[in-house]
């Protein structure tokens, strides 16, 4: 089975579906090939054999720019599944139709799905992708993609292997949405802790977006499973632009400026009244430095044929999530402590990639530089 | 006024009050002279005229060390106070005395108390020598003595002066209990962010800590009302000891290792997509070094002649204290924010360095080594 070639097809032939990486042009946070249809183009296991999306436009680009026939490029995702029966899917259209489009292709009978951030919008929506996938055997792998960089899983190599000790604390600064580029941020969180959230407080940017539905930024303190503490600065992070800070008895790791630079510390003897240093040391890399869209594809394959869950899972999507609301409930309650899991799965974060979903994200991305 | 000497006498002559400098071999987070008897025997603005203390060997000793007849060293320093009549007063005790001290020393007519921290146990002392201080007019600094570090002073006034833009955020990794060297990390958090605490969201060590007075170690969410947010890491920090992490939209400056670097980034620039980018840039150092200690008598030495308050005051002091049994309030609220100011003026935390105090602080350590 793993020497054999998958049929791949993406849903949603926009910005993340096709040309994201073109705006790439320094490593660190991405390594090309990162998104979907250049990676199945450039993986040995997969064959990119379809697209679908209701603007013609988009359609017309993702043919001509990977090399497919009209007749491989749908209107209609659910026509799409029917025809061309593809073993890994591709999930990139606006998170507004994210859990009805994974429900239909788990249904048509699809292996594997990669399915871009946030999971869903509603934490009963992750309930209902999840339980269906569990029950049909479907491996979900969600883009929080920095569990698929190099630098972060060397990371969490040392924080398995011991090397920097009992884990204290995770810091994040990263101005973002909870839900749009949170996901990022709070999975990342999670993924270098190797731990989860038990509880959760949470200081919203305003009283009026805490009351709301529409996604939002936030700052929040999490409390780990595993003694570890977390703080999350998701307002505005001026000078300090995406950072994760991870720091532990005996080593510390920093991820500075969107990830274009990673440090290492170790806990030296020295210092004042012998107290030990941190000392600045070179950051491990490992022998290789593989490509964030194929380690997808390479991840996916595995749970394919192990039915182990992909190294950013459904569930790790699902948590992301209700981490994010947790932090708002936090404030709605007048700044208190929320418990994980939360009871209303009716909770939802409208993530702030649906707004203006009707144009797809590229073509107001070339309006806006163009107007 | 300004030229004449001002008589400083010392009351608690242990470790703070006359040998700690002895245990410092790096600037960065100090410049000697430091701590207290050092200092005024350093100032041309002082001369050490007296000492009190309740333990005979640490009077030997101060007399020996700083050359003082044995007339000089008082067992009660009420009546070193009344015989001696200081212009400057260090309290170097352990802090159970602090507040009574303080006051007898208010009402004993000196000019400017120089004292530990923290600077009291209860909200209440606080309230009281405060107030007394204010009526008395008597100039009051507190030793939280990174607000008499040139780097912290440079941070401040690469802050007061928009070379960092809009503060946004502070961060303290400092591991310590909250009010012994929280004192330090909370005081040196409102110094950096020149702002004052509205709200704060804390979590304890444990349920047990918080439900009682002794001092504790926490963590801690800070709301600014100049819109900066804090955080605060006072359980352990392991790989990264005493840092502080001052965040603008325009630069940052970090204070690491218990202070001994302290970094400048700016804002320039580039960077992906044209974002910018965190360039770091020499740290700007002032043309002279203060030393920490010298420069809190000069403080002292401007507030007596001018009335205004010291760079680290009572205020500042009573605010520290306030802002960590607040934290350990949210704790035992069951994990919610708590407004500042407190109604409860009981309520207290004993500090860490009250424990053994029967036993003089230095005698323990050397005991210890």
């Amino acid at each position: 089975m793993s020497e054999s070639t998958y049929r791949a097809a993406v849903i949603g032939l926009g910005r993340m579906g096709s040309t994201f990486d073109d705006e790439i042009r320094q490593g660190g946070q991405f390594f090309m090939p990162y998104c979907h249809a250049p990676t199945y183009a450039a993986s040995p296991h997969t064959e990119l054999v379809a697209g679908a999306d209701p603007h013609v436009e988009q359609g017309a680009i993702f043919a001509e720019r990977w090399g497919l026939e009209n007749r491989q490029i749908y209107a209609d995702y659910r026509e799409m599944l029917e025809a061309e029966r593809p073993d890994f899917v591709s999930m990139c259209t606006t998170a507004r139709h994210r859990a009805a489009i994974m429900i239909d292709a788990i249904n048509a009978g699809v292996k594997a799905i990669w399915a871009e951030k946030p999971f869903t919008l509603s934490l009963a929506e992750a309930d209902e992708v999840i339980e269906l996938a569990a029950k049909k055997g479907v491996a979900i792998a969600v883009n929080c993609s920095r569990r698929y960089n190099v630098f972060f899983t060397e990371a969490r190599r040392m924080v398995e292997e011991g090397e920097l000790g009992e884990l204290l604390q995770i810091t994040a600064y990263t101005q973002c949405n909870l839900s749009s580029n949170g996901s990022h941020a709070i999975d990342t969180m999670r993924y270098l802790v190797g731990g989860d959230v038990e509880w959760v407080f949470g200081e919203m940017e305003s009283d009026e977006k805490a009351a709301g539905d529409e996604d939002l930024m936030g700052n929040g303190y999490m409390v780990f499973n595993n003694g570890v503490r977390g703080f999350l600065r998701g307002t505005p992070t001026g000078a300090a632009p995406w950072e994760f800070d991870l720091i532990g008895t005996e080593g510390r790791v920093r991820s500075l400026a969107q990830g274009m630079e990673t440090q290492y510390y170790c806990w030296v003897p020295g210092g004042p009244r012998g107290r030990n240093l941190p000392a600045r040391a070179p950051f491990p890399l490992p022998t290789s430095i593989p490509a964030m869209g194929p380690a997808v594809i390479e991840d996916l394959i595995q749970c394919i044929d192990s039915g182990a869950p992909p190294r950013c899972s459904d569930e790790d999507g699902r948590k992301a999530l209700e981490i994010a609301i947790a932090m708002r409930e936090s404030h709605r309650l007048g700044g208190c402590r929320v418990e994980l899991p939360l009871a209303d799965r009716s909770l939802r974060l409208l993530s702030s990639e649906i707004a203006q979903d009707a144009v797809p994200a590229r073509i107001r991305r070339l309006k806006g530089r163009w107007p | 006024m300004s030229e004449s000497k001002f008589r400083a006498a010392v009351i608690g002559l242990g470790r703070m009050g006359s040998t700690f400098d002895d245990e410092i071999e790096q600037g960065g987070q100090f410049f000697m002279p430091y701590c207290h008897a050092p200092t005024y025997t350093a100032s041309p603005r002082t001369d050490l005229i007296a000492g009190a203390d309740p333990h005979a060997e640490q009077g030997e000793i101060f007399a020996d060390r700083w050359g003082l007849e044995r007339g000089q060293i008082y067992a009660d320093y009420r009546e070193m106070l009344e015989a001696e009549r200081p212009d400057f007063v260090s309290i170097c005790t352990t802090a159970r005395l602090r507040a009574q001290i303080m006051i007898d020393a208010i009402n004993a007519g000196v000019k400017a108390i120089w004292a530990e921290k923290p600077f009291t146990l209860s909200l209440a002392e606080a309230d009281e020598v405060i107030e007394l201080g204010n009526r008395k007019d008597v100039a009051i600094a507190v030793n939280c003595s990174r607000r008499y570090n040139v780097f912290f002073n440079e941070a401040r006034r690469m802050v007061d002066e928009g070379e960092l833009g809009e503060i946004l955020q502070i961060t303290a990794y400092a591991q310590c209990n909250l009010s012994h060297n929280g004192s330090h990390s909370i005081d040196a958090m409102r110094y950096l962010a020149a702002g004052d605490v509205e709200w704060v969201f804390g979590e304890m060590e444990s349920d047990e800590k918080a439900a009682g007075d002794e001092d504790l170690m926490g963590n801690g969410y800070m709301a600014f009302d100049n819109g900066a947010r804090g955080f605060l890491r006072g359980t352990p920090t392991g790989a990264a000891p005493w840092e502080f992490d001052l965040i603008g939209t325009e630069g940052r400056v970090r204070s690491l290792a218990q202070g001994m670097e302290a970094q400048y980034y700016r804002w320039v620039p580039g960077g992906l997509r044209d974002q910018g980018l965190p360039a770091r840039a020499p740290f700007p150092l002032p043309t002279q070094i203060p030393s920490s200690g010298l420069s809190v008598i000069e403080d002292l030495v401007d507030c007596i002649e001018t009335g205004r308050q010291p760079r680290c005051s009572g205020e500042d002091g009573r605010k520290a204290l306030e802002i960590a049994i607040a934290l350990r309030e949210s704790h035992r609220r069951g994990g919610r924010r708590v407004d500042l100011p407190l109604a409860d003026r009981s309520l207290r935390i004993l500090s860490v360095e009250i424990r053994e105090d029967a036993v003089p602080a230095r005698v323990r350590r050397m005991q210890r080594n």
